[in-house]
């Protein structure tokens, strides 16, 4: 994460995310990809000012499958409270970031990749702790609705 | 602990459908304790087809006039015979001191009747009283689906027996009821408006056959659910039988009508929809605020990267979040020092977005604005 300003080589007065332009490949370095396998997967765009991480989550059914898409999509229609979030993720992604050498001014780094791990967790617990939720919220309602024939 | 309190708390409440009309009994309550004659004609509507007329004048003060047009569970039900006489029956027993059936109704309406108010008792009774003659609606659609039902317990197996009966509670909503000889069946095509709510009721649905098969749970009727049409409904037409949350049945057997438990099954099987769109919604509220409550969670991590003490929160940034807000107390100074100095911040990279190597030392020397010294104050001259 070693980002600096870079103003963009190609038009005067322009300071955007490399990353997101591709204007200059030399201002790119190799993407990461780092694979749990092909529902779970994560990868790293670097370039000179800008970072880009993008995130799939796995959706083992159906069920995970509408949380993970809720509560994502729920994250990124509230991406300004994030900052670093994008509004959409990258093609064939669930969620992507977007750091810029600005935001590592602002922010301390460590914790930024802190914040980036920990959300990693998070989500894949959320949507466990969710999915352990609607069951048992069906199972009790079930087990109420049957209660009424007695 | 407190999840456990809430699901206690959303127990009860999906627990009680109420069978009184609120809207019907709210008016008649008002009726009831206003205590002085008044000229009443009014109009109450429910659910698009279910409709209600009061009627009360000054000169008959004790007596309310409520007539009631619903229409029928079985279509072919309503237009050969209208209200049948089990339910007529069923309706002159329920307080029969109070209510009275008028023959014959106002046209246009199944049912009349005159309501005593003057025999209502005083106290708590009458909000008890004023409930049940609210609640016969539901006492009508329930004396239907009753006659139906009980025939599986007298063992009735003439050849007509075996028809498949469309019913019709809420409009758009229908269910079959197929009568075998030694059982029926309740069938009940489920169709959601959202995907979302397809996943959330099969999941519902899953959980309903597993607890249901339980042996605790032996004296209940059998559910089973499939995504495709039972064999029952064979030859139905194409538009009852195309579904996107699959078809849900309850195998009804004899010792599930008898006595008291026939009215508990009947109204379970005619609320089973309003039930099952209940828990949908109340699932998908559920969801809502786990996702915003992990939001605010993950704002505050992110929010500690941006500070430079490490405890500091910026409250501009983290607006909308309430939790968070409440959450974090930082001294007034802090809090506009910092926020004076991310304004300057932005300013300055809002003016100069390029970096000019010199520029800085030229702009000083030639392009900022003299300071002009004070009338008051001694200035040194070189």
């Amino acid at each position: 994460m070693c980002l600096q300003n870079f103003p963009c080589q190609e038009v005067e007065r322009h300071n955007k995310p490399e990353v997101e332009l591709k204007t200059s490949p030399e201002l790119l370095l190799k993407p990461i990809l780092i694979c749990r396998n092909e529902a779970e997967k994560c990868l790293i765009e670097t370039s000179i000012n800008s970072l880009r991480i993008s995130l799939k989550v796995k959706q083992a059914d159906e069920l995970e499958n509408i949380l993970t898409k809720k509560f994502l999509r729920f994250l990124s229609m509230r991406a300004e409270a994030f900052q670093v979030l994008r509004r959409k993720p990258v093609q064939g992604y669930d969620i992507s970031f977007l750091i810029t050498n600005y935001h590592c001014e602002e922010m301390q780094k460590h914790k930024l990749i802190d914040f980036i791990v920990q959300f990693m967790e998070d989500i894949d617990k959320e949507i466990s702790e969710l999915k352990m939720s609607v069951n048992t919220r069906g199972r009790l309602v079930a087990a109420e609705f049957l209660k009424q024939f007695i | 602990m407190s999840q456990n309190l809430y699901f206690l708390r959303e127990r009860e409440r999906m627990a009680c459908f109420d069978r009184a009309s609120p809207a019907l009994k709210e008016t008649l309550l008002k009726i009831y304790r206003d205590n002085k004659p008044t000229e009443l004609d009014q109009r109450l509507f429910e659910f698009g087809a279910v409709e209600y007329h009061m009627q009360s004048s000054v000169s008959d003060p004790h007596y309310v006039h409520l007539s009631i047009s619903t229409p029928l569970l079985s279509q072919e039900a309503s237009v050969a015979q209208g209200i049948s006489q089990g339910t007529v029956q069923t309706i002159k027993g329920i307080l029969s001191d109070i209510v009275e059936l008028v023959e014959p109704s106002r046209e246009g309406y199944q049912l009349t009747l005159r309501l005593d108010f003057s025999k209502i008792p005083q106290g708590k009774d009458s909000s008890k009283i004023i409930t049940e003659i609210a609640s016969i609606q539901a006492a009508i659609l329930s004396c239907q689906l009753k006659e139906m039902l009980s025939n599986v317990a007298s063992q009735d197996t003439s050849p007509g027996m075996y028809k498949l009966i469309k019913l019709l509670y809420h409009p758009r909503e229908p269910f079959f009821v197929v009568r075998q000889p030694e059982k029926t069946i309740a069938v009940f095509p489920m169709r959601f408006q959202e995907n979302t709510d397809v996943i959330i009721a099969t999941a519902f649905f899953q959980e309903l056959m597993d607890v249901g098969s339980s042996e605790a749970w032996a004296k209940v009727p059998l559910c089973t659910w499939s995504p495709i049409p039972p064999p029952e409904l064979r030859g139905e037409q194409m538009e009852d039988l195309s579904t996107n949350g699959g078809f849900v049945s309850f195998d009804i057997l004899p010792h599930h009508v008898k006595g008291k438990r026939l009215d508990k099954t009947v109204w379970n099987l005619l609320n089973f929809y309003a039930f099952v769109k209940y828990h949908v919604k109340c699932t998908r509220g559920f969801i809502q605020r786990r996702m915003r409550k992990r939001l605010d969670n993950l704002v505050k991590i992110l929010h500690k990267a941006s500070s430079e003490e490490g405890g500091y929160v910026d409250d501009a940034q983290v607006a909308g979040c309430g939790c968070i807000k409440s959450l974090v107390s930082v001294s007034k100074t802090n809090t506009l020092r910092r926020r004076c100095r991310n304004f300057t911040k932005k300013v300055k990279r809002m003016r100069c977005p390029i970096k000019i190597h010199g520029f800085r030392r030229f702009r000083r020397r030639w392009l900022t604005v003299p300071k002009f010294s004070s009338a008051f104050k001694y200035t040194k001259i070189d």
